[in-house]
């Protein structure tokens, strides 16, 4: 599988604000790349400058392995992309701002009415776009990036503004794009629940650093589980182990370790053990995707 | 490539309130100078040269020009709009294509214009009951007015893509008539864009330009459009765009 975007220390600075920061990020070939963040964490941006509308202070990109600058043309040629709100122009009908874009990109008629399908808009693409719905105009927004077929699909917060009803359209159109046409798609969001039931792979960025970047199972193996250990007398317990410097928290009927790892657990229990302490219950709770994707972000970042 | 440009453009053109002000201010003009002409009968005795001189008066310095700012700033307006400039500027087309396009409409609706114009000029000096035939300068008028119109679109243009206000620009180009008016009255009409026109059209002064003025005047709406163009582009291609 070949690398379909990289960037490497990708940077941008407004003023005095670094908004994007060093971000080496990697999306291979045929994979749904889901790029995670709480708001304002720098995911626009980064995409803005993967598509050569923002100029990164410092920093490249390289596209189907060739550099942003000298080939952004042909870059573009192959990529559809929806950024920030979708762009439309509100005095036209929907079929005629799909005709705008396929003047601009030269696609044949039924690539447009095939897109309109897609979304499900064929009904509609007579009416005139100032008065579609929000979910209408996401929908329209998809049609134009995906009107030309292209290569890469870069959708930025495409399920914003969707009924759970077209979310869960949108979510299984995505998933299907990379086998029926052969597309990478990356897209972003600041839900993990709409990562999660997409993505392949995912990046992880919270103030403009790249926190985490790979699969999902890699995620979830990133943070040691939580050893819960339940004892005859918990309070007599917690007091002993503090001795020996253990901390734990209370939990319920449970004592709660963090970061525990195999040898300090056994050591653990021996402690109790020969304190004379009957050890009934120790467990081992894996932490799920929502907690660390909050202890990575923190609660008080997200806005 | 640019023909693709040129027809993604026209395409955004429908059912744009745009035509009412490329329809209304000609008509306007022709109006007020027809009904000048009429009332002071007595001091314009040159026939169609003293009609051309009261219509032309009133378009050519002050609603061409305000016309061209007007659809100039329409023009950009569709993409300052609804973050549209995410989708040009993400289209595989050059950024000089995308400006060149909006040049070139505006330059095919100045022509459309000026026809009207002077159709309307035509139709006022018939009901005027002018009976002599047309000045044989006419064309070159309408020559030199359209060229000279096509630098204040460059002017134009470039501002309102700056600029995402509408009425901003087009107060600036409001300013630069006067300045034009200054400019022409100092002698150095033909170095100014709105005096260009002025000149070009021979709006207030109808013995035309001289053997030696005549170089000057197209080399000056030349270098005009071309530096002012490169400039815009290379602008579009350096400068970061906030959707």
């Amino acid at each position: 599988m070949s690398e379909i975007i990289a960037t490497y220390n990708l940077s941008k600075r407004y003023g005095d604000a670094c908004r994007v920061k060093n971000v080496n990020l990697s999306v291979r070939e045929g994979e749904i790349y889901g790029f995670l963040g709480p708001n304002g964490a720098g995911k626009t941006t980064t995409l803005k400058m993967i598509l050569g509308l923002t100029r990164p202070t410092a920093g490249r990109v390289t596209v189907f392995g060739k550099g942003l600058e000298q080939n952004r043309r042909f870059i573009l040629s192959q990529t559809g992309s929806l950024i920030e709100s979708p762009s439309y122009y509100g005095h036209l009908t929907g079929l005629e701002n799909m005709r705008v874009v396929q003047r601009l990109r030269d696609v044949p008629d039924r690539n447009v009415e095939e897109a309109l399908r897609i979304v499900r808009l064929e009904k509609q693409k007579d009416r005139k776009v100032a008065q579609y719905s929000l979910g209408m105009k996401q929908r329209l927004g998809i049609a134009m990036a995906l009107m030309s077929f292209p290569k890469l699909l870069i959708l930025d917060e495409p399920t914003n503004g969707l009924d759970p009803a077209g979310i869960g359209e949108i979510r299984e159109l995505i998933k299907a794009l990379p086998q029926r046409y052969d597309m990478t798609v990356v897209i972003s969001s600041h839900l993990l629940s709409e990562i999660e039931q997409t993505a392949t792979s995912i990046g992880i960025i919270h103030e403009g650093m790249m926190l985490f970047q790979g699969s999902l199972e890699a995620l979830k193996n990133e943070k040691l589980p939580t050893i819960l250990v339940k004892t005859q007398n918990n309070a007599l317990a917690q007091e002993l182990l503090a001795r020996k410097g253990y901390l734990p928290a209370r939990d319920g009927d449970f004592l709660a370790f963090e970061n525990l790892g195999d040898d300090q657990v056994a050591m653990l229990n021996r402690i109790l053990v020969e304190c004379g302490m009957d050890v009934l219950r120790i467990e081992e709770r894996k932490k799920n995707l929502e907690r660390i994707f909050l202890d990575m972000t923190g609660k008080g970042g997200s806005l | 490539m640019l023909g693709r440009c040129i027809s993604a453009e026209w395409m955004k053109l429908r059912y744009s309130h745009i035509w009412a002000i490329l329809v209304a201010l000609p008509v306007i003009s022709v109006l007020i100078g027809c009904a000048n002409f009429y009332m002071n009968q007595g001091v314009l005795t040159k026939e169609w040269y003293s009609l051309w001189s009261q219509v032309g008066l009133f378009y050519g310095e002050f609603f061409l020009p305000i016309l061209i700012a007007i659809c100039c700033a329409y023009i950009w307006r569709l993409e300052h709009l609804n973050k549209n400039w995410n989708m040009i500027l993400a289209a595989p087309v050059p950024s000089a294509g995308i400006f060149l396009a909006k040049w070139i409409v505006v330059g095919v609706l100045l022509i459309l214009v000026q026809a009207f114009f002077v159709l309307l000029y035509f139709i006022g000096g018939k009901t005027l009951g002018l009976n002599a035939g047309l000045p044989q300068e006419l064309p070159g008028w309408l020559l030199r007015g359209w060229t000279a119109g096509l630098t204040i679109s460059s002017v134009q243009l470039a501002r309102s893509m700056r600029i995402r206000s509408f009425a901003v620009p087009v107060g600036m180009g409001l300013c630069a008539i006067f300045i034009g008016l200054g400019m022409y009255v100092a002698r150095l009409g033909l170095f100014f864009p709105h005096s260009l026109l002025t000149v070009g059209m021979g709006v207030l002064s109808q013995t035309g330009l001289s053997c030696g003025e005549n170089p000057v005047f197209w080399l000056m709406n030349i270098l005009y459009i071309g530096v002012i163009n490169t400039g815009a582009i290379w602008r579009m291609r350096k400068h970061d765009r906030v959707a």
